[in-house]
């Protein structure tokens, strides 16, 4: 039982940052229909440069995070105004194109920051607590409770402002939206550039817990897209409950499988996909003739 | 043609002179640039012709090799039965891969194919029979009779000649019934489905083939460098086998050759640096996308293209030639047989009835008019009959059988046919293959014939063409045969649409309506061709808002409102219906003031 | 974002379109259309499903590309004017199938509806209008439009183009799939926004409720002006009953 339960404890930091990963999807996903592949490597450049200025320039790690979380939602704002054109058009095309930008800044990564990883310590030195027996880091909590306050800001903004309530309304539609005089292509500019955002908060965030390296975004970005999935895509509760979810997972896995996790966690993927491709709460959507 | 032999005879004279002058650095790295193309022709099967977003491709590539590897160094066997077992293993491979293809597309399927690559890359690094991360080396010389191998002198020609096999086997598929499906069911999906493609079967068939091709070129990568290790595998591999066939055009075998072999050219140039190459491939990859979606195969078109505007239309224009009608069958048929029968058919949607217990007969040799005001269901009818729809409630039975449910393949190889309110041409095939992919009712499952009978099935090919012919000369669209149905006139479209449903020789031909936008005389063309088509034997449904059209041509009218059946009869008793014409007109003034004689308006 | 907050004038501009044509690839849907909505008038547009209504109110909009001889809206010229400016122009448009925003809830959608103004106690004002307009709607202010029942769903979609204090409303078939019953009550709203000076462009089916609501009409027919006349006249001419059932 307190294998199990700490094995739940470990696994549930990662969680918090695949759902902030998970989350990013879906915003981009809730207001365009698209998946951004980009994605996991907007999370290892957010990584890289959090550290950096952490590390090099020995900013304070909040203000590091700060700068980093600005930069990537440029690089949001950038990825949308050059696939603008293919918008309500061409989805497979604009995957490509996604995937096209995550290919440009895997090799700016290694250009800039080359192809080895560094360790970045941990912001917050202090012992892990121990609770009834557990043992849970001091940094796991601050994690979780970073992730916490960003789901709740991210809720918030969706549904208390004008622009998060026009950007729910592009999603849903785009026509009626534009009639009511909302500028599609700059609501679209704004939910990528919150999702650059959210990638450099999980990379910023998992620098500490993970080794920073050029791979990291891949298996972050495919393991947050598992969470948004998991969760059904496009919900917010969905992918923080996912996100938890394959945290959890992958901590037994690691437990079980050693070097295999991976392979593990992807397989459940591929599995639940099959059986149920809307997730957990996910809506059935109608093939229309 | 003799140009274009010419050319064929050039290359391959080319490519069989190229070693001669080559260093042996030089003839190593084109050895590896071969085994690209392979890879990505195998690519383009899947992505560019399927539709089929396959991100695994570099893992089919990774199997081979490591089968190879496996059996030849740990097993001991041969290095051509070895081969053998590697590529039935990467099929095996391929087909679970492929599988989720059956229940997600699009984004779905690229994260779960990419997340089965990564799995794999994940097992090859840490399991032992793999070697771990220092992978398999001293994989043995494969051993020709007369021929050493180790040479990459002579291996060229070894991967020469499978490659030049694998891209005409490629072209082959892509230029017959096979291909012309799959291309078919990537441009539309559901249209494919309703005209008798087995669409999960051949969603299976495109990873089958793209394994197959992974599955080769790993065995050649395994004899040529005869060293595995995971990085080969990885997804670094992979984005560059995806930008090779984006680049050189996905829905062209050629273009995902030619984007092979250079792109693996400029990365070679810059192999001192191998980011900056990924920078320049990443940002074409994305330049292409936005602006020339075809890549580099689509070059040529777009110049001729250019080139038209710029000379102006030059010869005869294409035009539209008459109608000629069937030969009716001699005696109609002397029972009359119920051909479907609508029994209390139910449909939610969320909550909303689209469908509120909808009965109807229609009797073989009938023409049935299906009218209603906006959102009244009739649509939703026709998807329910034709399987795009399981129902909530209610039995759907065609020609005597339940088959309540069934999917659309399935109906229309039963011999339904129908169009589509908003056309479903397949854009991207030409008019003629829109015509032939109906024609064709050749199973996918019996596509081994490519391999043991290809010659009978280009026979068979031939003969699809004719047949192809005649059903475009018989609707007067001989002059189109070569265009995109996307350049034509919407009048000219839904005629093609019409001979299309037909072409699949259906008994039954569900008509969805076939007059919106047309003009008046097409209005009269269309009724004659439809009364045509029903003399021939067909039975046909239509729904239609022209009701002059669905006057004249019915005999029998059924009036959706609100999901229900609110009137069935003769056109001119239903129109006299007080329901009928406050749902149409929204008034329910005497009809004394309506002319009594049919006619067809517009 | 220069919000025209407040019509100025009480006397609504007169909308004036010349020369509309609609081209989907080489599909022609809308040949050369003329008309004009004077200033406080109801002007309809009836014909037959893919007659080319629908595309000449989107064209209007500009939510479908065009081209067009003129396009004003009083002094205004419009023919240069993006979709979304339209609504900052005095120019509500309630889309064909209702098109609510279906995940958000009634009040979001109607307090979207007025997004080009500030959300202020004005707009407050207007809210407590459009339900006083759809008493239905304030009893479910909290429910999410797409829970709504069809007839529910097409007074938001009202609701919400009347949230911009448009001058000029254009409705896009507000009769469709609804029973006789509520397009009775869509007709008495739209004859009450007509007499309190809203110009109205209505197109639809359904004959019966474009004759009560408007006073002139234009019938199309593939895309062009078949006849016009006053609703009156249009009512018993016997040339449009056989344009319509074909008789």
């Amino acid at each position: 039982m307190q294998v199990f339960l700490q094995t739940i404890v470990g696994g549930v930091s990662l969680g918090a940052v695949y759902a902030l990963v998970a989350l990013g999807f879906s915003l981009v996903y809730r207001t365009m229909g698209l998946v951004n592949f980009a994605h996991g490597n907007v999370v290892t450049v957010g990584a890289y440069l959090a550290s950096t200025f952490y590390l090099s320039t020995k900013l304070p790690f909040a203000l590091a995070m700060v700068i980093a979380i600005a930069l990537t939602g440029a690089i949001g704002l950038v990825i949308e105004r050059v696939l603008r054109p293919l918008e309500n058009r061409d989805f497979d095309l604009m995957l490509i194109g996604t995937i096209g930008f995550g290919i440009v800044l895997d090799a700016l990564i290694i250009m800039i920051w080359g192809a080895t990883g560094r360790a970045v310590p941990s912001p917050v030195p202090s012992a892990p607590l121990d609770l009834f027996g557990l043992r849970i880091r001091t940094y796991d909590l601050v994690v979780l409770a970073i992730a916490a306050v960003a789901t709740v800001l991210l809720v918030l903004f969706l549904s208390r402002t004008k622009r998060g309530a026009a950007m729910q309304a592009v999603a849903m539609d785009h026509e009626a939206a534009t009639a009511v005089g909302i500028h599609v292509g700059h609501s679209n500019a704004v939910a990528f550039m919150i999702g650059g955002g959210l990638a450099a908060l999980a990379g910023g965030l998992v620098g500490p817990l993970l080794y920073v390296s050029p791979a990291l975004g891949g298996a972050l970005g495919i393991k947050g897209f598992a969470a948004a999935i998991l969760g059904g895509f496009g919900s917010i509760p969905g992918a923080i409950v996912g996100g938890l979810a394959i945290g959890i997972l992958d901590s037994f896995t690691a437990g079980h499988f050693q070097g295999y996790s991976e392979l593990v966690t992807f397989l459940v993927f591929t599995v639940i996909i099959m059986v149920r491709p809307t997730g957990v709460f996910g809506e059935r959507t109608v093939n229309r003739a | 043609m003799r140009s274009r032999l010419a050319l064929i005879a050039l290359i391959a004279v080319a490519a069989w002179l190229l070693p001669y002058g080559l260093d042996s650095y030089a003839i190593h790295v084109v050895n590896v640039i071969l085994i690209f193309a392979i890879l990505a022709t195998g690519l383009g099967l899947a992505m560019g012709i399927a539709g089929q977003v396959n991100l695994a491709q570099v893992a089919f590539f990774g199997v081979g090799a490591y089968v190879t590897a496996i059996l030849t160094t740990r097993a001991g066997l041969g290095f051509w039965v070895s081969a053998l077992l590697a590529v039935a293993a990467t099929v095996a491979i391929g087909l679970v891969v492929g599988t989720p293809a059956l229940r997600v597309q699009s984004h779905y399927l690229g994260i779960v194919t990419l997340g089965l690559a990564l799995a794999f890359t994940n097992w090859v690094t840490n399991a032992e029979i793999t070697g771990g991360a220092e992978g398999i080396s001293a994989i043995p010389v494969p051993v020709l009779p007369g021929v050493d191998l180790s040479s990459e002198y002579l291996y060229y020609y070894l991967e020469l000649i499978v490659l030049a096999l694998a891209l005409g086997f490629g072209l082959f598929v892509v230029r017959t019934g096979l291909g012309r499906r799959m291309r078919a069911m990537r441009d539309d999906s559901l249209a494919a489905g309703s005209l008798g493609a087995e669409v999960p079967l051949l969603r299976m068939t495109a990873f089958l083939l793209a394994s197959v091709y992974g599955g080769v070129g790993g065995v050649l990568y395994a004899g040529l460098i005869r060293y595995v290790a995971p990085e080969s595998f990885g997804i670094a591999n992979m984005f560059l086998l995806l930008a090779m066939v984006i680049i050189g055009g996905r829905q062209s075998l050629i273009g995902c050759v030619v984007g092979a072999v250079s792109l693996a050219l400029v990365r070679e140039a810059l192999v001192d640096h191998p980011t900056i190459a990924q920078v320049a491939y990443g940002t074409v990859v994305v330049l292409v996308v936005v602006f020339a979606p075809t890549g580099l195969a689509g070059l040529p078109a777009r110049a001729r293209v250019l080139r038209q505007r710029r000379r102006g239309r030059q010869g005869a224009a294409p035009r539209l030639g008459p109608f000629t009608p069937y030969e009716p069958t001699a005696a109609p048929p002397d029972q009359a047989t119920t051909m479907l029968r609508v029994a209390e058919v139910t449909m939610r949607f969320r909550g909303l009835k689209a469908l509120d217990r909808v009965s109807l007969t229609v009797d073989r040799g009938e023409i049935r008019g299906v009218v209603g005001p906006n959102g009244s269901g009739k649509t939703t009818l026709f998807n329910v009959i034709s399987g795009l729809y399981r129902p909530t409630g209610g039995r759907v039975e065609f020609r005597g059988r339940d088959m309540t449910g069934s999917t659309p393949y399935r109906l229309a190889r039963a011999g339904m046919s129908r169009t589509f309110q908003n056309l479903r041409l397949f854009g991207d095939l030409t008019v003629e293959e829109n015509v032939l992919v109906a024609l064709d009712r050749s199973r996918t499952l019996s596509s081994w014939r490519y391999l043991l009978g290809p010659v009978g099935i280009l026979r068979r090919d031939r003969e699809l063409h004719r047949q192809a012919r005649a059903v475009l000369d018989r609707y007067g669209l001989a002059d189109f045969a070569g265009l995109p149905p996307k350049s034509l006139p919407y009048g000219i479209q839904r005629r093609v649409e019409i001979a299309r449903a037909v072409a699949a020789a259906p008994s039954l031909l569900l008509l969805d309506e076939p007059a919106a936008g047309l003009n008046g005389e097409e209005v009269r063309q269309l009724s004659d061709i439809v009364r045509a088509i029903r003399d021939s034997g067909v039975t046909v449904i239509v729904i239609e808002h022209n009701m002059g059209l669905v006057m004249s041509l019915c005999e029998r009218i059924t009036v959706l409102a609100g999901g229900r059946v609110i009137a069935e009869g003769e056109p001119a008793q239903v129109a006299r219906t007080p329901a009928v014409i406050e749902a149409y007109l929204g008034d329910s003034m005497s009809s004394d003031d309506l002319p009594s004689v049919p006619e067809v308006t517009r | 974002m220069t919000a025209v907050s407040e019509p100025t004038t009480t006397t609504a501009p007169e909308l004036t379109v010349e020369g509309l044509s609609v081209h989907y690839g080489g599909v022609c849907a809308v040949r050369d259309l003329s008309f004009s909505v004077p200033a406080g008038e109801a002007i309809g547009v009836i014909g037959a499903n893919g007659a080319g209504k629908t595309s000449t109110l989107k064209a209007v909009m500009g939510l479908v590309p065009r081209r067009v001889a003129a396009l004003r809206f009083g002094d205004t010229d419009l023919s240069r004017v993006p979709a979304r400016m339209m609504v900052r122009h005095g120019i509500g448009y309630v889309p064909e199938g209702r098109h609510v925003f279906a995940g958000l809830s009634v009040e979001k959608n109607l307090m979207l509806g007025a997004y080009a103004r500030k959300w202020n106690a004005p707009t407050r004002a207007t809210m407590a209008e459009v339900y006083e307009l759809f008493p239905v709607l304030g009893e479910m202010r909290g429910r999410l439009a797409g829970a709504l029942s069809g007839g529910q769903q097409q007074m938001l979609a009202i609701g919400r183009a009347l949230m911009s204090r448009p001058r000029l409303l254009l409705l896009d078939e507000p009769s469709m799939g609804l029973s006789p019953k509520l397009v009775e009550d869509i007709l008495a709203v739209l004859v009450r926004l007509r007499a309190e000076g809203l110009s109205l462009l209505l197109v639809e089916q359904n004959a019966k409720l474009t004759f009560e609501a408007t006073s002139s009409c234009l019938v199309v027919e593939n895309g062009e002006v078949a006849m016009t006349g006053t609703s009156a006249q249009l009512r018993h001419d016997p040339q449009v009953r056989r344009i319509y059932l074909g008789l």
